[in-house]
């Protein structure tokens, strides 16, 4: 299975790139957005801002929303979530627009949220199996569908709830860091991993 | 629900490997950095802090490559503070394998460079760090490993490390540093009720207790353990099950 983490180009991929790998897993870099689409999975991380990745996906926005529109598996963790969606109150720049609706800042006076937060009201089995209750998460902006039946999973920051997970087949969007959220947050990489290979 | 507390776990490293010391003095090695991480990541630590307390060149290089090796073993947070002088440092740290950067006398020295930071990398990962000793009424900053007296306020200090983009503010007791009688409980109280960022209470844990009672009276976020770990006077695992049972929610590992 070749996975594709495409690289905006701010932070650390280490750890994600580590826990994407596995026996018959090829886990390769790609800065560039079109190039990004020719693979199995494609993997958007979670670390920058809106509007530089935004900017980085530009030339190539609308080849990855049309791959992911034909089948192509994609997993965003935190910032890629947010850009799975439309728009940023974050910052300028445009999304994929994969699901309909805005990023806006968490309405909470204590921002960011940083720590370990619990994931409530799941109706994916995807987290069952990870056993996956309680995720690390290091944001200030959250993601609002417009359609909230694409949201399996909510977590709750004084009062706002977001939400943790969205999921249309296999393209998934996580709000929560699932490679800093220890073994259950890797077994949930791979078992999403699992579901591409046998859906 | 909502967030949990969260214990950290503080790694001071010199040269490669992790060093204990009391009140900033008298180092003694306690072991590999990568090893202590991952065990502690097992027993239940919610982050790993680690900070270069060497300040040579040479170590810098040393610490991003400990910071790479580790990033692909620890599966939690890690922070690396300590001679972070630059956006660039920051830089280098953060893709080196660190998720947080943490900044203290760089900060003092220059405070435009939380705002860059944050900017360019995001407020979440901008952690300033503040070394804080008592003095009348109030505390006091010192900087370069608490050597250096300042003339800044340590609970005005930290709302402007606030309005210049932390993300984070990571306190020390100098006073209590090594101690292990006890967190400063009004320091962190009094930095806590003033800024609305995640404030993480560091120096002088001895007991469990202690943790409990600056997270429940001291309004910290996240209490910082070193020696006690270290040492094996607490574990990690016998710490949070303490904050578990006194009714503070943490996240419990199977």
């Amino acid at each position: 299975m070749r996975i594709t983490l495409f690289d905006y180009g701010a932070g650390n991929l280490h750890s994600l790139a580590k826990a994407l790998r596995g026996e018959g897993r090829n886990v390769r870099l790609e800065t560039d957005a079109r190039a990004a689409v020719d693979t199995d999975v494609l993997v958007l991380p979670g670390v920058g801002a809106f509007e530089p990745a935004a900017r980085a996906l530009e030339g190539g926005r609308d080849a990855m929303r049309d791959a992911i529109a034909a089948g192509l598996p994609c997993l965003g963790i935190c910032l890629g979530m947010q850009l799975m969606f439309e728009a940023s109150d974050e910052g300028d720049g445009a999304g994929l627009g994969v699901f309909g609706g805005r990023v806006t800042r968490l309405r909470t006076p204590r921002i960011p949220q940083i720590g370990w937060n619990t994931i409530d009201d799941t109706n994916d089995p995807l987290f069952g199996r990870a056993r996956l209750e309680t995720a690390y998460y290091a944001n200030s902006f959250v993601c609002r569908p417009l359609d909230e039946s694409v949201v399996t999973a909510w977590s709750t920051h004084e009062g706002d709830r977001f939400p943790a997970a969205v999921r249309a087949g296999t393209v998934v969007g996580v709000q929560f860091h699932p490679e800093k959220s220890s073994a259950p947050g890797l077994a949930f990489v791979h078992e999403y991993l699992n579901l591409i290979s046998n859906p | 629900m909502s967030l949990t507390r969260r214990l950290i776990v503080c790694l001071d490293v010199r040269r490669g490997r992790v060093v204990k010391g009391v009140r900033f003095e008298g180092l003694r090695d306690v072991g590999d950095p990568v090893e202590l991480a991952e065990r502690y990541e097992r027993d239940g630590a919610d982050e790993i802090v680690f900070l270069d307390i060497g300040a040579t060149h040479e170590e810098r290089g040393t610490m991003l490559d400990l910071a790479r090796r580790t990033a692909e073993r620890l599966f939690i947070p890690l922070t690396i503070g300590g001679g972070i002088r630059t956006v660039d440092d920051m830089a280098n740290a953060l893709r080196a394998g660190a998720d947080k950067v943490g900044v203290n006398s760089a900060a003092v020295q220059r405070p435009e460079i939380m705002t860059e930071g944050a900017r360019r990398f995001g407020a979440q990962c901008i952690v300033a760090s503040i070394d804080a000793k008592r003095d009348g009424d109030s505390w006091r900053v010192y900087t370069s490993g608490a050597r250096v007296r300042t003339e800044l306020d340590a609970v005005d200090w930290a709302r402007e490390c606030v309005a210049r983009g932390a993300g984070e503010i990571l306190l020390t007791s100098i006073d209590k540093d090594g101690a292990r009688t006890g967190y400063d409980l009004e320091l962190t109280l009094a930095v806590s009720r003033a800024v609305s960022v995640p404030v993480i209470a560091s120096g002088g844990a001895g007991i469990a207790a202690h943790v409990r009672d600056v997270i429940v009276n001291g309004g910290a976020d996240a209490a910082l353990v070193a020696g006690i770990v270290h040492d094996g006077v607490e574990t990690v695992t016998g710490l949070k099950l303490a904050l578990h049972q006194a009714g503070i929610p943490v996240r419990m590992v199977a």
